[in-house]
């Protein structure tokens, strides 16, 4: 495995391979944040020719190993002004594992406006210059590369936010079907590739083969067992298959963690119309699909098709934390409103997170009411078309705010809060406030044992236990982040310790490595101490890692509780 | 007494019950039971897992309702598992 570095400050941009080095052993989350925490120089402009941005598959992506798609994305972020990693399914990671990419460092950035793709396949790397490609959205540009590479093709692209720059730009990866439904959404990362000048790249995996363990009878006997794990499991086995993330709209608001009305109320009159189980009956009834895989390999199969009235494909199945952006946090209880909100978002290259946080603060703001769904649409166009209002949405939550004059804006540096609210669940609270990613909620996904009662149960509502709870998910993550696994399987880690396991096994078998279980920690550790070593020389202090004060002062109904983890506890989270 | 009770993720009751508008059980009982014992009542497709008492996660099964509480059903399915 190599690493790919692309220089875009040249004339003509040039390509070279080089051996992994000091990176070897690292994958995905790992790779990327090494890279940025050793490379960038922290205090650079995220836009700047400074930065750079890294694209990289798991540990085990290109392998035989099952739900091994996921692939990150990394660099200084637009809109915490700290390291971002942010990683997605789709196709992408399993064509760069076979094709021996460990990683994509795009570097520098072009001294004129222009627009290049990247086409790469064994043969090599093809870097082209194509304005034609300025501003086209993410279903057009794929649909224009398909017609040029055909239809094997995976593609990594940014949508008309990421040439416009925009802090919520996000980064879409084509799915099994060739769409460019799965994002790196967060922290404006599609903002960092458009400024290099770089729209899409092309990956083609023919006549490669998959990479080969250095012990493939135990590779193959341990993934046996961590997919038997997966399917045993009623979460990865049976919830998510059926239902989706989605299915979390209803539990969530039944314990009054539903943000409602930017984060006013815990829970939504209109949850249940917006729900996974209604989303999963229309899918059905309208020829769509409640159950598939966002990637080949992956056997939970947590994703699906979403088609509208007519019978006709809209979007793919939209995730829980868009269909409570979009929906319940605006007051919006119309799913195929919300679903046609998930498609733009897919199609213009925006965090759907982002978006929907940053039109609650507009309807904070008086911009349009509350429920409104059209008027939410419209103002996705507007940052599709680039508008100066639009420019001002597509640049997030804290600037929106900012620009309208709102004091309730849920955001930790600078990047929106998602579907959970941190008084009803003050463990999420703990990640949000002191991940070095900004708000997060995959980072340490409390909830798993603070409401969905997965590997124990942390009572949410009191302040006892948190910063540990949150600190033993936030280093197993940045593990889990750097295998290439989707984080969907630690539903399996956390009850299964067999499953735990064979994960390890697996890659244990693939390099030939003797890794414990306390090493998986000490890894996970590594990737978190790269991260806030980046932060902390970018400018980051300790006051970083609070959640804006209304959650401390205001009680969110029904439980009337404010946030209660003290500043002292929360200093303690990375100190192990 | 009057209870509610919510099954959501595919959850169904094995027998009639009266439902209010939103399709939710109305339970009238006449005396304060457990909520264990409720869930044995309603003898349901699946065993639910998280019991969801007025929004809190219930840990105590022999917790005894009151009048006009709130039940919140989910199977195992759609959370947890132990
Ligand atoms: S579980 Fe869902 S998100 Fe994870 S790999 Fe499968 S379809 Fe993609």
């Amino acid at each position: 495995m190599r690493i790919l570095r692309i220089n875009m400050s040249e004339e003509t941009p040039s390509a070279k391979f080089e051996e992994l080095g000091d990176y070897e052993g690292l994958g995905g989350r790992a790779l990327t944040s090494a890279i940025i925490s050793k490379e960038v120089d922290p205090l650079c402009h995220p836009l700047s020719a400074d930065n750079k941005f890294v694209i990289a598959g798991g540990l085990l992506s290109g392998t035989a190993a099952a739900m091994s798609g996921r692939i990150s994305v990394g660099c200084k972020s637009p809109l915490t002004g700290g390291i971002k990693e942010a990683n997605a399914g789709g196709q992408a990671a399993q064509v760069m594992g076979k094709l021996g990419i460990a990683a994509i460092v795009l570097e520098g950035k072009p001294k004129t406006d222009d627009t290049y793709k990247i086409f790469i396949n064994k043969e090599g790397v093809k870097i082209e210059k194509d304005n034609s490609l300025k501003m086209l959205p993410n279903y057009d540009l794929v649909q224009k590369m398909k017609n040029q590479y055909g239809d094997k093709i995976a593609c990594i692209s940014i949508g008309p936010a990421g040439d416009m720059k925009m802090s919520a730009a996000s980064v879409a990866i084509t799915d099994m079907e060739g769409r460019p439904t799965r994002h790196c959404g967060r922290g404006g990362v599609g903002a960092v590739m458009g400024s290099k000048g770089v729209k899409v790249i092309v990956l083609d995996d023919t006549g490669t083969t998959p990479r080969q363990p250095k012990d493939p009878e135990a590779f193959k006997d341990a993934n046996k067992r961590f997919v038997a794990g997966l399917q045993k499991h009623p979460v990865t086995g049976q919830g998510l298959p059926a239902y989706g993330t989605n299915v979390l709209t209803n539990i969530i608001n039944e314990v009054g963690a539903y943000p409602t009305y930017n984060f006013k109320e815990g829970k939504f009159a209109g949850a249940r119309k917006i729900s996974g189980e209604v989303q999963a009956d229309l899918e059905k009834q309208r020829g769509g699909n409640p159950t598939h895989g966002c990637h080949r390999g992956c056997v939970i199969r947590c994703s699906g098709i979403y088609h509208d009235k007519d019978g006709n494909y809209l979007t793919k199945q939209p995730e829980y934390e868009t269909v409570w952006a979009l929906g319940g946090n605006c007051g919006i209880d119309d799913i195929d409103k919300i679903a046609m909100m998930d498609f733009l978002c897919d199609n213009y290259g925006l965090d759907t997170i982002e978006m929907g946080a940053t039109i609650g603060v507009a309807m904070e703001a008086g911009l349009i009411k509350w429920g409104d769904a059209d008027g939410a649409i419209n103002l996705l166009h507007e940052v599709g078309k680039g508008t100066y209002l639009g420019r001002i949405i597509g640049n997030g939550a804290a600037f929106t705010g900012k620009a309208f004059g709102v004091e309730r804006v849920p955001v930790v540096k600078g990047q929106a809060i998602p579907a959970y609210d941190p008084r009803a669940v003050q463990g999420i609270g703990v990640t949000y406030a002191t991940s070095p990613m900004g708000a997060d909620h995959t980072a340490g996904y409390s909830i798993a044992l603070n409401v969905l009662k997965t590997g124990g149960f942390v009572d949410p509502l009191k302040p006892e236990g948190q910063v540990e709870l949150s600190r033993n998910l936030q280093i197993a993550t940045a593990f889990i982040d750097s295998t290439g696994m989707c984080l969907f399987i630690a539903f399996a880690l956390l009850d299964q310790p067999e499953t735990n396991q064979a994960l390890i096994d697996m890659i244990n078998a693939f390099y030939g490595w003797n890794m414990k279980d306390s090493e998986v920690m000490e890894y996970g550790k590594k990737v978190l101490k790269f991260e806030r070593d980046f932060n902390t020389r970018a400018g980051f202090t300790k006051q970083h890692d609070r959640l804006p004060r209304f959650f401390y002062k205001e009680p969110i109904p029904p439980h009337n509780v404010v946030f209660m983890v003290k500043d002292e506890e929360l200093d303690q989270l990375f100190n192990w | 007494m009057r209870i509610i009770i919510k099954l959501f993720g595919g959850l169904k009751a094995n027998r009639d019950f009266p439902q209010n508008e939103e399709g939710d059980i109305v339970l009238e009982l006449s005396e304060p039971i457990a909520v264990g014992e409720i869930i044995e009542t309603l003898n349901l497709n699946k065993k639910p897992f998280i019991v969801i008492l007025n929004g809190v996660n219930l840990v105590d099964f022999s917790t005894k309702v009151k009048d006009r509480d709130e039940i919140s059903l989910f199977p195992p399915i759609a959370g947890g598992y132990r």
